[in-house]
């Protein structure tokens, strides 16, 4: 009878213990498998593609590739910190950035990039351009862009001309702040009662049409402001802002005390946008106000404001590319129809310490890498160099270019941009934008964590955005809050 | 030999093994972790700026317990917590006793009322959480207590936007979501209550209220004890709902949101610090619960 007791026991603990030994085995495979590699992809958006593409790899080469893509919407960083604590540590992994780097460079996890000098791959390197390189000290390199994305005022071709009969993009393009806002305020206007209105772009005269045709006739507002979405005026509207300050998040990452505070008057201009762009606002059944409705997640969050703008109610909606998607799911028509058109701020020459002038500033829109190829610094050499021909091949081979393009829907930050294009017209528009060198960049990733969004963006929804009016005093007050967290968060 | 000695590590070995291998074992390993500067994925020795060698060095001692104390998110989401599991645990206990005896004063349906209010927690977290919003954010603040409706209430619009007003808002959430568990538990000491002693109370000329008060709270604290006990613990540990409700934003941070939160606040991720608050939050609860249970349990009758 003891016997048997302690039988049963012994299987009950096997059975118990085979669940953890199951996991050891697999990742044991993958380990001993000299010729391959494990690629970690922290966009749960394209995960088929991205392992169709790693098959398409191991078809080309017989490198085998083990690739692990997090669903969408999930914490990449809490998995990706579990793999690289397990045996079985991903070769090749995601760094979004400089938000992200110090983490990974300080416990010593990614490899330096420019240490690699010879070959394609090492050439490959050396060709990254300054301004999307992933570096904390200007020398060192520790990533591979995924692609490039942008961001700016989202505007609807075809709504430009029903209200103007002719297509202004340039001249808004390369229009000074106050002609920006005094065609917000005149278009506001004509919306509650149109007729011939005169606007000015780049010195050059526009003019309203007399009378609303079937699109315009949709409008109720000018801009659509996501105000339940922190990042959209947290993180991204102050990085437009950021920009006359520091041109990369390098510089801004080693900002002193007085740096930061360099940015107070451009805070200002900030919150001025802001302002504009509130008071003039479209909502999903008429136009909207500031208020406690604003900051609504049920009423203005990302989905309800891509609506609102895909239904032709809004001119303007700020986003950027990867809005795409869900444009073109609401309406693929307008999706086909769309340009980015630049986020203009009302600087004056001693706001801007970088070298760009304030209309080269007002003409540009942010294009900034959001992803990184990283290499693991504690592989093999062996792996590492097997994961530099994966990286060298998924951005030169005609494959690999192939899956970028068409397949993630990415724009590939090694393009061409005169001889470019891609399937989608966001894309293309921030392509003409590169090519025409019209680009800042995204130094807000270099703020200390959690700033722009959580701390600046949060205190801005919570105390402004529910504000029915704003004095001038809180654009002070704004610029002050900001600048103060930077230096007391730094 | 008894058949339950002879059967008693077999059984429970299963049961034992998984609760060594995930509540134990990580347990005394945050514990150690919350002394040391830890990262995440390596140990950080503060002396040479960079990762430690060997895991002592990156030992900081009490370090991230002052700093966790320092912190004034973590205060503010201490006493939000605090705050909220007061009144929750009156508010759902009220709401579980009335419903029990209520039910149990109805013939009729009383067994589909049951199961529609113990419903609500079949649902997870989460989806209750974004329910919720939807009734609050829309349902409340257009509908309802719009200004022209004739319930016009501006305290029950935007509960969702303001630090006291959702700590309400979670409240009537958990309502919803814990009374009907809490009223089986409750009707199941009703039911065990002899009804000789209420019959017995008639005859001599007692009210209803001093039936309530002199019969069904002493025999029910063995009930009490238990909802007590779940409210409690599940007030303190309430993270999904808030999450979902208003996910920390309005100063609504909750202790388990805090926590989580730690690790995205700070850049490497603080990992150290959020295990010392993860190591007080444990304190805390345990403290709360024991006494509760202490407290309750003398006072439950035996007859």
């Amino acid at each position: 009878m003891k016997k048997l007791l302690i039988g049963l026991s012994i299987v009950a603990l096997a059975c118990s213990t085979s669940v953890f030994a199951n996991g050891a085995s697999e990742t044991k495979s993958s380990e001993a498998q000299a010729d391959s590699i494990y690629v970690y992809n922290s966009k749960g958006e394209n995960a088929k593609q991205f392992a169709a593409m790693c098959a398409a790899y191991e078809t080309e080469t017989g490198v085998h590739v083990k690739n692990f893509s997090i669903g969408s919407g999930q914490d990449h960083m809490a998995t990706l910190r579990a793999e690289m604590n397990s045996k079985d540590k991903p070769t090749v992994y995601s760094i979004q950035g400089m938000k992200e780097l110090p983490e990974w460079e300080q416990g010593g996890f990614v490899q330096d990039l420019s240490k690699v000098t010879t070959g394609d791959f090492g050439k490959m390197v050396q060709a990254i351009p300054e301004g999307l390189r992933l570096s904390s000290d200007g020398i060192n390199s520790y990533g591979v862009p995924y692609n490039v994305e942008g961001y700016g005022y989202i505007v609807d071709k075809a709504m430009l001309k029903s209200l103007f009969g002719t297509d202004p993009t340039a001249d808004i393009q390369a229009a000074t702040y106050s002609e920006w806002a005094n065609f917000v305020t005149t278009l506001t206007s004509w919306i509650k009662a149109p007729s011939k209105m005169d606007v000015t772009f780049n010195g050059k005269t526009y003019t309203l049409a007399a009378s609303k045709d079937a699109l315009s006739s949709k409008l109720n507002g000018v801009f659509v402001v996501t105000g339940s979405e922190k990042w959209t005026y947290g993180d991204h509207l102050l990085n437009v802002a950021i920009n006359s300050v520091f041109s990369s998040s390098r510089d801004a990452a080693s900002a002193t005390d007085a740096q930061v505070a360099q940015l107070e008057s451009s805070f200002i201009r900030y919150a001025q946008v802001l302002d504009l762009m509130t008071s003039n606002l479209a909502g999903a059944d008429g136009p909207a106000q500031r208020g406690q409705a604003l900051v609504s997640s049920s009423k203005f969050g990302y989905d309800q404001g891509v609506q609102i703008f895909a239904q032709s109610k809004a001119l303007l909606l700020k986003q950027g590319n990867w809005a795409y998607g869900n444009i073109e799911g609401v309406d693929s028509n307008m999706a086909s129809r769309l340009e980015f058109l630049p986020v203009k701020m009302p600087y004056e020459a001693s706001d801007v310490k970088v070298n760009k002038s304030i209309a080269q500033l007002n003409s540009s829109i942010p294009v900034f890498v959001p992803n990184y190829y990283a290499v693991n610094a504690l592989a093999s050499d062996a792996k590492k160099q097997l994961a530099y021909n994966f990286l060298y091949w998924l951005n030169n081979s005609k494959t690999g270019k192939d899956y970028i393009i068409n397949k993630f829907d990415f724009i590939p930050y090694n393009a061409d941009p005169s001889t470019t294009t891609v399937p989608n017209s966001l894309g293309n528009s921030i392509i003409s934008y590169i090519d025409s060198d019209n680009t800042i960049s995204a130094p807000y990733n270099g703020s200390p964590a959690g700033w722009s969004g959580d701390v600046v963006g949060k205190k801005v929804m919570e105390e402004y955005l529910t504000k029915a009016t704003w004095a001038t005093a809180d654009y002070k007050a704004i610029a002050d809050y900001a600048v103060q967290k930077w230096q007391d968060m730094n | 030999m008894n058949i339950y000695k002879k059967w008693f590590w077999p059984l429970v070995a299963p049961a034992l093994i998984l609760f060594i291998a995930v509540i134990l074992v990580p347990f005394v390993v945050g514990f150690v972790n919350s002394f040391l500067a830890w990262r995440g994925t390596y140990y950080f020795n503060p002396e040479t700026n960079s990762r430690a060698t060997n895991i002592l060095q990156s030992f900081v001692g009490l370090t991230n317990y002052k700093e966790a104390l320092q912190d004034e998110r973590f205060m503010h989401a201490f006493w939000y917590t605090i705050e909220y599991t007061i009144i929750a645990v009156i508010a759902i206990n009220v709401f579980a006793l009335a419903l029990a005896i209520l039910l149990d004063n109805i013939s009729k349906g009383a067994g589909a009322l049951r199961t529609t209010y113990f419903l609500p927690n079949m649902l997870g977290g989460l989806a209750l959480g974004f329910i919720w919003q939807f009734i609050f954010q829309i349902v409340y603040t257009d509908i309802l207590f719009a200004p022209d409706s004739i319930l016009h209430n501006e305290f029950l619009r935007y509960m969702t936007q303001n630090s006291n007003k959702a700590m309400f808002a979670l409240v009537i959430l958990n309502i919803w979501q814990y009374a009907g568990y809490m009223m089986i538990i409750y009707t199941a000491g009703i039911n065990n209550i002899p009804v000789d002693f209420y019959e017995a109370a008639s005859l001599d000329g007692a009210s209803a209220w001093v039936k309530f008060k002199k019969i069904t709270v002493p025999m029910l604290m063995s009930s009490f004890t238990v909802c007590l006990f779940l409210v409690i613990a599940n007030s303190f540990k309430m993270l999904d709902q808030n999450i979902a409700l208003t996910n920390g934003d309005f100063n609504t941070r909750m202790l388990a949101l805090q926590i989580l939160r730690t690790v995205k606040d700070t850049t490497p991720p603080n990992y150290g610090r959020a295990q010392a608050q993860a190591v007080i939050f444990f304190v805390i609860i345990a403290i709360v619960s024991i006494t509760q249970v202490r407290v309750t349990s003398k006072r439950e009758l035996e007859y």
